[in-house]
């Protein structure tokens, strides 16, 4: 009892820790590879100076993302007097704690065995064995859609809240666009669903760790590429990220939305932006990337398609998968950020129709015909 | 101690969302701004998931959240914020059948607590069974209870048709 309570404390804790270094790093990252792409230096003015001496560390600028969350957090914090005090005060947090959420539910990890990892706490943990995943639920990836729909609710609190006609304007955008695209989004992963024959995260990603045609390895993204990219795209809309973020757009709502938000309340907005990229990357792992594992890998060691098989101890294959699916969820942001930095805004009205006259069909079409495939291959897919 | 804190931790947190499920549900009925108003469901709402959660069927859970607030509130609150309605809601409007609506109210909800009363024993024996998971919920939906949900929909739009005579709407008012 007292160790399920204190693998579970462990594991929220680095999942928190995890999510908020993410959303740390990720505004580091925004500017040095926009830097990098513009063939600019980039961010390199914050330093930290040690005490007494002269010596500045810089750090290829790293510390610009503490620089700005100081700044957030000694600024004054500014009151409007909205109509409704009590949705703008809870708008930022509804709009931030879903996206904290959705990571609960995220498999993160194999089988953790602590017994066999400390053989010195064998006694005490006897054989339980513990899913390196904060909630191991049948219904993981329905709890993830429910989540991320709580925050479109923050989105629309936020600018209606304000009393202010560009975070009215913001707002209503946010609404539309989110609800679009949630669809597409939704309707993407069904095709997932049909192939895997389940909606349980965790089996997902087990499922991924085979070949596929002797030699592919069997990820989300070989089965349906054409999903893969639908979702990618429906997911940076949903985050509200340039090349649609016509909810915050600065050249027509000055910040859209959270126009009247100030000091924390807005770096709450700005730190849930930021994590959802890497929430987003996590779910494209473990959706279309085959989550945790290396390809050919699986819990127990790496089995190549050649029949030849390498064993791995419980403690490496452990470590593994921690530092693996980190590595693909920072690939994927960095891939996110590559898009927000080489394609222009869309018009509003073409946000909207792309969402339902363009990807809808598509998402359609990419479901039946995964159906039909199923259906015709029944029993030989999975 | 704390072992005995964490095996009555479940009912402890059951009662706390039945409380707050409670509290927002009253505060439904109370408000009358439309955004609190909609704000006080969304949170009896999710607590309502919460306690599905405690019970084992995470799924329920997910569903509850996932259709009544991710899109059933999420329009309604996209509806206000439209519309801006701003003033409160006018107070004690309501049309002359409510008389009958509030007499139908208490035979349903009469017949509902009869029905539950005793039926209770079997409600046990139904919860004490096996673990109820998403597999055997879609089956069972699917093959014996679609009617069922069929027809909940039709109770559903007989209530909102039902609650548009019992207040009176005025088309006029208010432009």
């Amino acid at each position: 009892m007292i160790q399920d309570l204190l693998v579970y404390a462990l594991y929220i804790a680095y999942a928190i820790g995890v999510l908020m270094t993410f959303g740390t790093v990720l505004t580091w990252v925004e500017r040095k590879q926009a830097a990098v792409m513009a063939d600019r230096i980039g961010a390199n003015r914050a330093y930290v100076r040690l005490p007494f001496t002269q010596v500045k560390l810089v750090w290829w600028g790293l510390f610009h993302g503490l620089a700005d969350g100081l700044k957030m957090l000694v600024k004054e914090d500014f009151k409007p007097r909205t109509y409704d005090w009590y949705a703008y005060a809870v708008a930022p947090w509804v709009v931030f704690t879903p996206v904290l959420l959705v990571f609960a539910v995220v498999p993160f990890g194999g089988i953790l065995d602590p017994g066999r990892l400390f053989p010195s706490l064998a006694g005490w943990f006897g054989d339980r064995t513990y899913p390196l995943q904060i909630a191991r639920l049948d219904a993981g990836l329905l709890i993830v859609f429910a989540f991320s729909g709580i925050t479109i609710i923050g989105a629309m609190l936020a600018g209606w809240s304000s009393a202010n006609k560009f975070s009215m304007l913001g707002g209503l955008r946010a609404g539309s666009q989110m609800i679009s695209y949630e669809l597409v989004m939704g309707l993407t992963v069904l095709g997932l669903v049909l192939i895997y024959g389940t909606v349980d995260l965790g089996v997902m990603v087990q499922k991924q760790s085979g070949t596929v045609l002797g030699f592919l390895p069997a990820w989300g993204v070989f089965y349906q590429p054409f999903a893969a990219t639908l979702f990618l795209t429906a997911a940076i809309a949903e985050n509200k990220r340039i090349p649609f973020d016509l909810p915050e757009a600065e050249s027509e709502l000055i910040a859209g939305y959270y126009t009247e938000y100030s000091a924390m309340k807005m770096g709450l907005f700005m730190f849930a932006e930021f994590i959802e990229i890497a929430i987003i990357g996590a779910l494209f792992t473990t959706l279309f990337l085959g989550g945790y594992n290396l390809p050919y890998m699986n819990d127990s060691g790496f089995a190549f398609p050649g029949g030849h098989t390498v064993a791995m101890s419980h403690g490496w294959v452990v470590v593994t998968q921690l530092v693996v699916f980190l590595v693909k969820i920072l690939l994927v942001c960095s891939f996110q950020i590559l898009i927000r930095w080489s394609l222009p805004r869309f018009r509003y009205d073409q946000v909207l129709s792309f969402a339902w006259k363009f990807m809808l069909p598509l998402a359609l079409a990419n479901l039946v015909a995964t159906a039909v495939l199923v259906w015709s291959h029944q029993g030989s897919v999975t | 101690m704390i072992e005995s804190l964490l095996q009555h931790l479940d009912t402890l947190l059951l009662y706390v969302f039945a409380a707050c499920a409670l509290v927002g549900a009253v505060l439904m009925l109370v408000l009358r701004q439309p955004m609190r108003v909609a704000m006080a469901l969304i949170s009896t709402m999710v607590f309502l998931g919460g306690i599905y959660g405690l019970l084992g069927v995470h799924f329920i859970a997910a569903f509850q959240v996932l259709i009544y607030v991710g899109a059933v509130m999420v329009f309604m609150v996209y509806v206000i914020m439209l519309l801006e309605i701003r003033e409160s809601a006018g107070m004690a409007r309501y049309s002359a059948l409510v008389v009958p609506g509030v007499v139908a109210t208490a035979l349903f909800v009469g017949a509902l607590g009869y029905g539950v009363w005793h039926g209770y024993p079997a409600l046990i024996r139904a919860a004490a069974g096996t673990r109820f998971g998403i597999h055997q919920f879609s089956i069972s939906f699917l093959t014996e209870y679609w009617l069922h949900f069929e027809l909940t929909s039709v109770l559903l739009v007989a209530a909102v048709v039902a609650a548009l005579a019992v207040i009176k709407v005025s088309r006029r008012a208010h432009g």
